[in-house]
């Protein structure tokens, strides 16, 4: 397939695969979409929170050490 | 006719008297007081229950009802001006004499309320209406020349205060000391050497260095989610029961940690000594799973690099050897079907590592600097780690192989038989490459997301924070955990509503439904908007067009058209 230069496709049979083994139960046709979606949101949610955190610390980046500490925040307002 | 002069002889008299008293014997009184000494000399006032006010016409009554005041009113000798005589008033000339008792007692009437101080309050309130404010207004006039604003006493003479108060000089041992307060300290409520020195703040929590913050508030949130909820309890579960012991839920731990009784510095620094690159940093002792989960990780690469250090220790587990074929076998078939469905991924099944060519051939098309799951690309991995970090290659996989060895030796051999650190030998036999596999809480194997499209992503967002440096590696694995973490969280949430719905697929609702009750989606804001705001076109259209028959085909075409724009 041609490379999808700059946009974030993602493997769609590996997340299928990934929510399959979790949920144990087939998808629907694109749910797939709409859970990469739920995950960019996720994902947004998260650097966003890490960036807040990094900046307060007054760190350059965005460090492993805040990504961990807004990780569970993050989770749990993803929990449905 | 004779009726009314004897009435204005009765009345003018008691006028002239008092109008002359007054200038006589008070001259020197206040206005007060005269107007009291004319209260008095006034007849008590009487005014009539009702006024008649029909018995004449208007202009005339009033007119004749002002002048008896006005001979009233007047000091002195007003009251003797021929305007103020009956002889002037108009109505005697235009209308007779009362002659019946009626009239007579009406006309009478009507004087006796003329003279009312009514008429008196009506024009002018002052007089006869006194109130005590009026006399505390006089009072204040009178006192308001001699007095003085009271000074609050200046702070700095100790003696007055405390002359003033003898009993208090008991107390006091020296003159030095304080004085003591007895009343409000008006004027140095904020002075310094007040003996409240600062106000007590925070008593509750104590000077947290710099996440005071977010851990007030992650402490005000733990209450939304139930207990057995919470994340890392599931995980824990899935991983079956690591944690138990250590893991009492992330917050404390954190809290632990953050406090201001741990030094947080030196204890990070010593667990990046210890565990160099991988994602176990300073959360060592707080987030055991993950640290379990990492360090087989870490084994499980190891492992490959050098094959021979587990050999003595697996043997003795064999559900580990036969979970290997089991899952090629039973992962082959849907994964045909499925890109048999899905219709362009079909050819990659022929190279034999079923899913993985397919994979790996998505990842390297869409993230060509995403390293491979290829051993080659792990071992380049571990040589940039080695690059970086030189010395910390050895200690390293001392510290992890020990642990592991330990922990293998304490757990049970189901647990192990659900870790997801492979058997380098066994999947040496089956060919396969994968970094590592997964075993969701089901058994069921799955590959991890590809760090790569995570990576960019995350890139993306981290750019759109305002942050501009690149996410490292250590970054990225703690992403990496907590992508994992989040599937396995949102398939579990959405079996559960597909379960709910009846239904044995995951549906989009579920999705939806979901998103709804993460709150993502609400009025404002559908999945649609959400998707294009985040997704990219192609994904875009087919949800859009929820899709019948063949999808991926159109896509295709679409996609190129696209992409040449």
């Amino acid at each position: 397939m041609a490379p999808a230069s700059g946009s974030s496709l993602y493997p769609r049979n590996t997340l299928k695969r990934i929510i399959r083994a979790h949920a144990n139960r087939t998808l629907s046709k694109n749910v797939d979409i709409l859970i990469f979606l739920d995950y960019t949101l996720f994902l947004q949610d998260l650097m966003r929170e890490a960036a807040i955190r990094s900046k307060r610390d007054g760190e350059r980046g965005i460090s492993a050490r805040s990504i961990r500490r807004v990780r569970d925040m993050s989770l749990r307002k993803f929990k449905g | 006719m004779s009726e009314p002069e004897r009435k204005r002889a009765r009345i003018t008299p008691r006028n002239s008297t008092a109008n002359e008293v007054v200038p006589d014997e008070e001259t020197e009184e206040t206005a007060f007081a005269t107007l009291h000494q004319l209260g008095r000399i006034i007849r008590p006032t009487s005014t009539p229950v009702r006024r008649p006010s029909s018995a004449g016409p208007l202009s005339g009554g009033r007119e004749r009802n002002r002048t008896p005041n006005i001979a009233i009113r007047t000091p002195g000798s007003a009251a003797r001006t021929p305007r103020g005589g009956p002889a002037t008033r108009p109505i005697t000339a235009r209308r007779g004499a009362p002659t019946t008792p009626h009239a007579i007692r009406a006309l009478r009437e009507r004087l006796e309320a003329a003279r009312t101080p009514g008429q008196n309050r009506r024009k002018s309130g002052r007089g006869q209406r006194e109130t005590p404010r009026d006399t505390l207004r006089a009072l204040s006039r009178i006192l308001a020349k001699s007095t003085k604003p009271t000074v609050l006493s200046p702070d700095g003479d100790t003696q007055p205060p405390r002359n003033r108060n003898p009993a208090l000089d008991d107390f006091d041992a020296g003159p030095d000391m304080e004085r003591p307060r007895l009343s409000m300290p008006l004027g140095d409520l904020y002075d310094d050497d007040s003996f409240h020195e600062a106000p007590p703040r925070q008593s509750m929590l104590p000077d947290l260095p710099d996440d005071v913050d977010n851990a007030t508030m992650q402490s005000l949130e733990f209450g939304r989610r139930a207990l057995s909820e919470d994340p890392r309890r599931r995980f824990s579960t899935r991983l079956s029961g690591f944690g138990e012991l250590n893991d009492l839920g992330p917050e404390p731990s954190e809290f632990e940690i953050d406090g201001a009784f741990i030094n947080r510095r030196p204890r990070m620094d010593e667990d990046e000594l210890l565990l160099g690159d991988d994602d176990v940093g300073d959360e060592f002792d707080d987030n055991t799973v993950e640290l379990r989960a990492l360090m087989d990780r870490r084994q499980s690469r190891l492992s490959e690099l050098e094959g021979l250090e587990d050999d003595d220790e697996e043997p003795d587990d064999p559900t580990f050897r036969f979970i290997v074929p089991q899952r090629v076998l039973r992962e082959a078939s849907p994964v045909v079907a499925d890109d048999e469905a899905l219709g362009d991924e079909a050819p990659d099944d022929d190279a034999g590592q079923t899913e993985d060519g397919e994979y790996e051939e998505d990842e390297d098309d869409m993230v060509p600097p995403v390293p491979d799951d290829d051993d080659d690309a792990v071992e380049a991995e571990d040589d940039i780690v080695l690059d970086e970090e030189p010395d910390f290659e050895d200690p390293n996989e001392e510290v992890v192989a020990a642990d592991l060895q330990a922990y293998r030796e304490e757990e049970a051999a189901i647990d192990r038989s659900i870790l997801p650190g492979p058997d380098p030998t066994t999947a040496k036999k089956a060919g396969r490459r994968r970094r590592e596999l997964r075993v969701s809480k089901n058994g069921t194997e799955y590959p991890e997301f590809p760090s790569g499209v995570v990576k960019k992503l995350a890139n993306g967002f981290a750019k759109s924070q305002g942050i501009n440096s690149k996410i490292s590696k250590e970054t990225l694995t703690a992403i990496m955990q907590a992508t994992d973490w989040f599937f396995e969280q949102a398939g579990e949430d959405l079996a559960d509503y597909a379960q709910h719905a009846q239904r044995k697929t995951i549906d989009d609702s579920d999705v939806i439904m979901l998103m709804k009750r993460q709150r993502q989606i609400n009025v404002n804001t559908s999945s649609f908007s959400l998707a294009q705001k985040l997704l990219p076109r192609e994904l875009l259209q087919e949800i859009r067009m929820a899709p019948p028959g063949k999808v991926k085909r159109p896509r295709r075409t679409r996609m190129e058209t696209i992409q040449e724009e």
